[in-house]
């Protein structure tokens, strides 16, 4: 796809301002009723998805040019499809895509922002995506009895992604997960030489980047027989389930967020919940689990002409209705003594980590504020922490409790079902 | 006409340099077309700089600057309609979006205070919590909560909560030169609970059925009335978008749905049910916007038009109850029953029978949030005809008349076939009535073109058969054609315009100019 | 000066006065206000006629003060501030031109009473959402254009309501029709065509209504008005209650109001409803009086054409949920005073006399607008100053009007005097002007300021002033229609 193909979605948009909000029919009150952090934090519209399609046009209209400002508005957005997801509950268009477009286009006509170019140019040796990082890619496996799928066949595979692997403080939870997996009798194997999922760089504008690493792995997983893939990353989750079958080589491996599998578990009677947890929580969705979760919707098409905007073959939009919200949940409601509370921005209308689309990288005082306001809104539910299922909301997060008084903490779903396990 | 950059450096010093821009980028997002009215380009003449200022002073020191500078200003809230555009060089755009408070909810004395950018569903669910509502603007929840903002401000919930132009008490106004005007009470005795006097009331010069569409100064705070509501604190809504529903219809709510056999029986049932004062909600929606609301896709949404048309038997209304008490709902359902018999009205149950279906609808009109699957998702594009208000019989016949001229724009397939059939609803009981006709089209060329001629049409009814000055009728042009006919109200409107704005510093190519 | 012979042209010699008595008739009023004859008192008939004179006026600089009720008059508004005035004495001009009732309007003169509209209205089923027992020579334009507080806040949308759409002749000359009224087409057409004048707002984006109501006359001359009418019940129950405790009266009355349960509703200190009640003002006023609480509020639950009585029964029990949540008895009789009987009172104009001349022949008002939760501060704040002048506090009145379906309150105090009476005379103008000031200073809003206390109050609020000049300069840029008035 190209931007140009995107105009028709741009075009479709009337301004409504939708995309600034939650979807309305849920609003409770006065606060919490933003879903774009992007221009709840800088208030023009250009920061708006709205106003980003805007600025699409102007480009394909060649009003506008790929200046610094350019930059600076389409990349001060987490992609987090907020806008995308409240734009869908009344209208059929695109907007988070074409929005992704322009920073293809961006990057494929040579503008970037340096350090994204050089986390891709990291990437392209096979080097981390977490920059600075003193730690190798397998170390998190280090004395844990599990095999290589790189080296031997394996039917389910564990993928930590590069935000676990290169991040020690969130080795433990990609441990549990082995643990947890292998006390299910999961004959689960990992990569210790994990290769990239790619679909951080997709999102960052880097297309031709994210193809090549998905077809490294899907090339690596069809040739271990790989069936199943379970995944603690939101990002990686998205990356596999969703871009990799968009790209066309998903084939017919089933894609697992850690919640989703470890669920399907406790259900079966394969784990089961029973030491007291004593503590009350609220849960994040992350974007990439939740409303970017769902599956992808192949259609090949073209509008039919005319007035209304109907397609041939008719066109399923992805509305965000689909993704992951209730496995999580059911997790953390089977762990006893644990009381869920929560927040009024929940499920596909949920307000974003801050991390995503290259922002804790290009604007990490935007990532910050982003993740500030989220912790604010967790507080608020009376909650003593915020559970998640994502390495990056987890880093965005516990960056901003770092001075936190009050011992407000952070988990991931699987950590707490560890401490109910094991 | 670029501002220089004295003048660019004087407005940053009000406003922070974090809150102006004059960048491309920024300028080209705010002159994306609106969807409403939709013309043939795609982008509107850009703002000279946009500026976002957070408190009246502000907004003041910026109007005043512009006076001195022979500068435009364009104050906006949520920027929906076209009216929020430049006609041409040398505007600012003010964006009230750091102005989003709510300043006060007075239960005792049931008022409410607003700046610009608190929205309707923001308002609306404050008020519900304390057991009021507010009206919502027919264009959706997304819309300003400032009784002065929309284009007219009459809405889903009109019938027992009235309008903008009847709700506004005291407000807040900063003239096109600059000076701040406190209305009504809040001028003399800083108290937000009248907007009238000493004396006339000022209310009479700011607004009439329309607003002034953003060329008569900046309206920074309001106080609005707010209505009882005897719902619960929290609308108990379920589901993962687009399909919400309450997990069950609250005690004490129904909603109806019914078609007539013709538009007088229609009218007699909505006088009916006016002067029985049974219903929190009347609205005429036809079935293409039934099914537009219902729809969560156009796909859908075609199938659904299809299947209500065959089930309804004529002009529709959907009508909402709300008891105060168990003996309130009871007889309030009783009476409806009976008026819908007297008036041969047939309940398509397709909508009503369902709980879920039912729930959805009515919480979707209650909190206004389906407009814009009504009136944009079909096409992204929305024009037609608005009319104004007097009795309910005149604005309904007005849009029949006009919506036969709607029906060559539809032979011709220049806009989109759903039907001509009217949109009206009641307001304050009946008392008044105001009607629509939904136009969607994609902007071209040829289809543009053919709603000028249609809009020239619906003027020469509006104006021959003596339906009133309908609520699309802004701007000079249009104000110079029907004014001659209509007390010359738009000389009055000029009088006002120009003794208010001397500089012609507040942009009103959609208010009225003062042409020599 | 207008030449007589100019004036005659327009409207005959037999409505022109210049007798010495009707120029003293008209110099004065109930009022403080600084006595000043007129010219002349002329009785125009029709639009053409008021519109000529205008033009004249302005020619030859003359002010003009608008008249539609007959005497006696009491705020002074109808009183020339300079010299050299003709009076416009449009009560002469009765015509009431449509009642319709599908569209629960009317349409009418200037020189209507409340009695003639009543009558006429009442043939099609309908009613008027009246002020409080107005007086027999009332005109209904001149009481909706004065704002005055009507007694139904169920109906009462909006301060400006009953008003709908005016046929007004500026200043300038030009004759203008507001709201709906303005066209397209004749009043005539427009009927033809379904419309019924209802929407008061507009043409567009102003409401020259509410410019025009509240200007004492100072923008312009009305022809005519319609104005929203309400149906006639099939049922109705009044009810009085009785209590020393304003808070919790108003709590009731709150409470009422926001379930829309009851139409009329007002409440009234003891003295007001003895004066109103008192079939004998001199021999049983005293003595209805102290057989009555402090205040007592009354309301009227109506039921209409679908199933009254359920709806009357239902509605009775919810009002009585209210009362006893909030601790009040409700009672059909009060200190010898029945419901029933206050409801038919005041669905009429006050009988002759004038109930608020009744006792001492003059009565001087203090009225304003406040929040519903200050009226007991403000009534102890009332009754200090009083005392503190010597005023018999036991004669003071009060009548708490909740207006614009309760968002706030007309406050109005009653000083009945005998205005022969010097001492009397001087002492109530003297403590009008302190009670004025110091409620000013209170924060309550006198919207409708009259009298002599107009500057002080206008002066309050420069800016608003300042507007209205300028909106005065549009529609009467000669200052011909009541100079003096107000700001002007």
């Amino acid at each position: 796809m190209s931007l140009e193909e995107y105009k028709n979605d741009m075009q479709t948009c009337c301004r409504c301002s939708a995309c600034k909000f939650i979807p309305f029919e849920n609003v409770k009150g006065f606060d919490n009723v933003n879903v774009c952090p992007s221009i709840s934090r800088y208030d023009f519209h250009a920061y708006s998805g709205g106003g980003r399609l805007g600025i699409g046009m102007a480009l394909l209209e060649k009003r506008i040019d790929y200046t610094d400002k350019l930059l600076e508005v389409i990349y001060n957005c987490q992609m987090c499809g907020a806008c995308d997801t409240s734009c869908k509950y009344a209208m059929d268009m695109e907007v988070i895509e074409p929005i992704n477009e322009i920073r293809f286009a961006c990057v494929e006509s040579g503008h970037t922002l340096p350090i994204l170019d050089k986390m891709i140019a990291s990437l392209r040796a096979q080097g981390p995506m977490v920059l600075g990082t003193k730690v190798k890619r397998g170390e998190w496996a280090k004395g844990l009895k599990v095999k290589d799928y790189t080296k031997q066949k394996a039917e389910i595979i564990y993928h930590a992604g590069c935000r676990t692997c290169y991040d020690q403080s969130m080795w433990h939870t990609a441990q549990s997960v082995i643990k947890l997996m292998q006390k299910a009798d999961s004959d689960v194997a990992i990569a210790y030489e994990e290769s990239c999922c790619g679909g951080r760089a997709y999102q960052m504008g880097y297309r031709e980047v994210a193809l090549n690493q998905a077809q490294r792995n899907m090339d690596m997983m069809k040739k271990a027989g790989v069936k199943t893939l379970v995944t603690g990353c939101a990002e990686c989750y998205y990356a596999f389930k969703v871009l990799y079958d968009k790209f066309e080589g998903k084939g017919d491996i089933e894609v697992l967020h850690t919640s989703e599998y470890f669920n399907r578990l406790i259900k079966k009677g394969s784990l089961k919940p029973q030491k007291k947890v004593n503590l009350s929580v609220t849960y994040h969705d992350p974007c990439h689990l939740g409303r970017q979760g769902e599956p992808y919707i192949h259609w090949n098409g073209k509008r039919i002409p005319g007035q209304i905007i109907l397609f041939d073959p008719p066109k399923e939009f992805r509305r965000g209705t689909y993704g992951v919200y209730q496995p999580p949940r059911d997790i953390l409601e089977s762990i006893p003594g644990l009381k869920l509370i929560e927040m009024d921005r929940t499920k596909e209308y949920a307000w974003c980590c801050g991390a995503g689309g290259g922002v804790s990288e290009t604007n990490p005082e935007f990532a910050r504020w982003t993740a500030n306001e989220r912790i604010k809104e967790a507080k608020r539910t009376g909650a003593e922490a915020i559970v998640t299922g994502c390495p990056g909301c987890e880093t965005s997060f516990n960056a901003a409790i770092k001075e936190d008084v009050n011992g407000f903490k952070v988990f991931d779903v699987v950590e707490l079902l560890a401490k109910t396990i094991f | 006409m670029a501002l220089t950059k004295e003048q660019y450096a004087a407005f940053e010093d009000i406003v922070g340099s974090a809150y102006i821009s004059s960048d491309p980028v920024i300028m080209y997002s705010y002159s994306w077309r609106s969807g409403l009215y939709a013309g043939i380009d795609n982008f509107t003449p850009l703002f000279e700089a946009a500026l976002l200022p957070q408190t009246t002073e502000e907004v003041q020191a910026i109007v005043k600057l512009c006076n001195k500078y022979g500068l435009q200003f364009k104050a906006t809230s949520t920027n929906w309609g076209p009216y929020n555009d430049a006609a041409g060089p040398g505007v600012l755009k003010i964006d009230l979006r750091r102005m989003n408070r709510i300043i006060e909810i007075n239960e005792k004395n049931m008022y409410a205070v607003v700046e610009p950018y608190v929205i309707g569903a923001q308002l609306q669910a404050e008020c519900m919590k304390r057991g009021f509502n507010c009206n919502q603007n027919g264009a959706g929840t997304n819309c300003s909560a400032l009784p002065i903002a929309a284009h007219g401000g009459y809405g889903h919930l009109s019938q027992s909560g009235s309008y903008g132009e009847r709700n506004m008490l005291a407000l807040e106004w900063v003239t096109p030169d600059g000076e701040i005007i406190k209305l009504g009470s809040l001028g003399s005795a800083d108290e937000w609970f009248c907007g009238d006097g000493p004396g006339p009331s000022l209310r009479g010069i700011i607004r009439g059925n329309v607003t002034p569409l953003g060329g008569l100064g900046v309206f920074t705070k309001a106080a609005t009335k707010i209505y009882p509501w005897s719902g619960p604190a929290v609308f108990p809504i379920e589901g993962v978008s687009p399909h919400y529903a309450p997990s069950q219809i609250p005690p004490h709510f129904l909603i109806c749905f019914y078609s007539f056999p013709s538009l007088d029986m229609l009218d007699e049932a909505q006088r009916k049910i006016g002067e029985s004062e049974i219903a929190y909600e009347l609205m005429g929606f036809n079935a293409a916007m039934a099914a537009s609301n219902i729809a969560t896709s156009n796909e859908e949404m075609v199938k659904l038009f299809k299947e209500f048309s065959g089930m309804v038997q004529g002009p529709c209304c959907m009508i909402i109850i709300v008891g105060d008490s168990t003996r309130d709902f009871e007889y309030k359902t009783k009476v409806l029953k009976q008026i819908a018999e007297e008036t041969q009205g047939k309940s398509l149950d397709k909508i009503v029978e369902d709980p879920k279906v039912a729930g959805g609808c009515l919480w979707r009109w209650m909190r206004s949030t389906g407009s814009i699957r009504e009136v944009f998702r079909a096409t992204g594009c929305f024009g037609g005809e608005v009319g104004g208000t007097d009795t309910y019989r005149l604005m309904a016949d007005y849009i029949i008349e006009t919506g036969k001229c709607k029906d060559d724009l539809i032979k011709k397939q220049l806009v989109y076939n759903d039907g001509s059939s009217p949109f009206t609803q009641c307001i304050e009981h009946g008392h008044t009535g105001h009607g629509e006709l939904l136009i969607r089209y994609r902007p071209d060329a040829t289809t543009w073109n053919g709603l000028m001629e249609f809009m020239a049409k619906a003027n020469n009814i509006a104006i021959n058969g003596h339906f009133g000055v309908p609520g699309h009728v802004f701007s000079d042009a249009q104000h110079d054609i029907y004014g001659p006919h209509v007390s010359n109200y738009h000389l009055w409107l000029r009088r006002i315009k120009a003794s208010f704005d001397p500089n012609n510093a507040s942009e009103g190519s959609h208010y009225i100019t003062v042409k020599k | 000066m207008i030449e007589e012979t100019k004036l005659e042209k327009i409207v005959g010699k037999a409505n022109i006065d210049r007798k010495r008595t009707t120029l003293h008739e008209y110099s004065q009023d109930m009022s403080f206000i600084h006595p000043i004859r007129p010219e002349a008192v002329i009785k125009p008939q029709n639009t053409a006629e008021i519109q000529q004179l205008i033009n004249l006026a302005r020619q030859t600089g003359t002010p003009l003060i608008p008249i539609s009720s007959g005497s006696p008059h009491f705020r002074g508004d109808t009183v020339p501030s300079i010299g050299g005035a003709i009076i416009v004495d449009l009560s002469g001009m009765k015509k009431i031109f449509r009642v319709s009732r599908k569209h629960r309007v009317a349409m009418f003169e200037p020189g209507v009473t409340f009695e003639e509209l009543i009558k006429a209205v009442a043939k099609e089923g309908l009613r008027l959402n009246m002020p409080l027992l107005p007086r027999i020579s009332k005109s209904v334009v001149g009481s909706i254009l004065e704002r005055e507080p009507v007694i139904m806040p169920k109906y009462h949308w909006d301060i400006a309501d009953p008003l709908a759409c005016t046929e007004v002749i500026l200043g300038t000359g030009d004759v203008i029709r507001t709201g709906a009224a303005a066209g397209s087409g004749t009043i005539e057409e427009q009927w033809a065509a379904g419309g019924a004048q209802k929407e008061a707002a507009g043409p567009s984006s102003a409401s020259w209504y509410r410019v025009i109501q509240g200007s004492q006359g100072t923008m312009g001359i009305v022809t005519w008005i319609s104005a929203r009418c309400e149906i006639i019940p099939k049922l109705e129950e009044p009810f009085l209650v009785g209590s020393s405790k304003l808070d919790k009266i108003m709590d009731v009355v709150h409470w009422l109001i926001r379930r829309r349960l009851i139409n009329e509703c007002f409440v009234l200190n003891n003295v007001n409803l003895a004066s109103i009640m008192a079939k004998n003002v001199t021999r049983n006023k005293h003595q209805l009086q102290t057989g009555l609480p402090p205040f007592i509020l009354f309301f009227n639950i109506a039921a209409y054409d679908y199933f009254p009585e359920e709806r009357l029964n239902g509605q009775t029990k919810d009002m009585i949920e209210i009362m006893q949540q909030v601790g009040l008895d409700v009672v059909k009789t009060l200190g010898g005073i029945t419901a029933a009987e206050l409801l038919k009172t005041v669905q009429q104009p006050s009988t002759e006399p004038f109930w608020k001349l009744r006792e001492k022949g003059g009565c001087q008002d203090i009225f304003f607008l406040t929040l519903n939760d200050r009226l007991e501060e403000l009534v102890n704040t009332m009754y200090n100053l009083v005392s503190e002048s010597g005023y018999p506090t036991s004669d003071i009145g009060i009548y708490l009007q909740p207006i614009v379906q309760g968002v706030n309150c007309h406050f109005e105090f009653n000083l009945p005097y005998n205005p022969e009476n010097q001492e009397e005379y001087h002492q109530v103008r003297t403590l009008s002007e302190k009670i004025t000031k110091a409620l000013i200073n209170k924060g309550v809003f006198f919207s409708r300021p009259y009298g002599e206390q107009t500057r002080y109050i206008m002066n309050r609020d420069a800016a608003t002033v300042a507007a209205l000049k300028k909106v005065k300069a549009i529609v009467d840029p000669d200052n011909i229609m009541n100079p003096g008035k107000l700001c002007f």
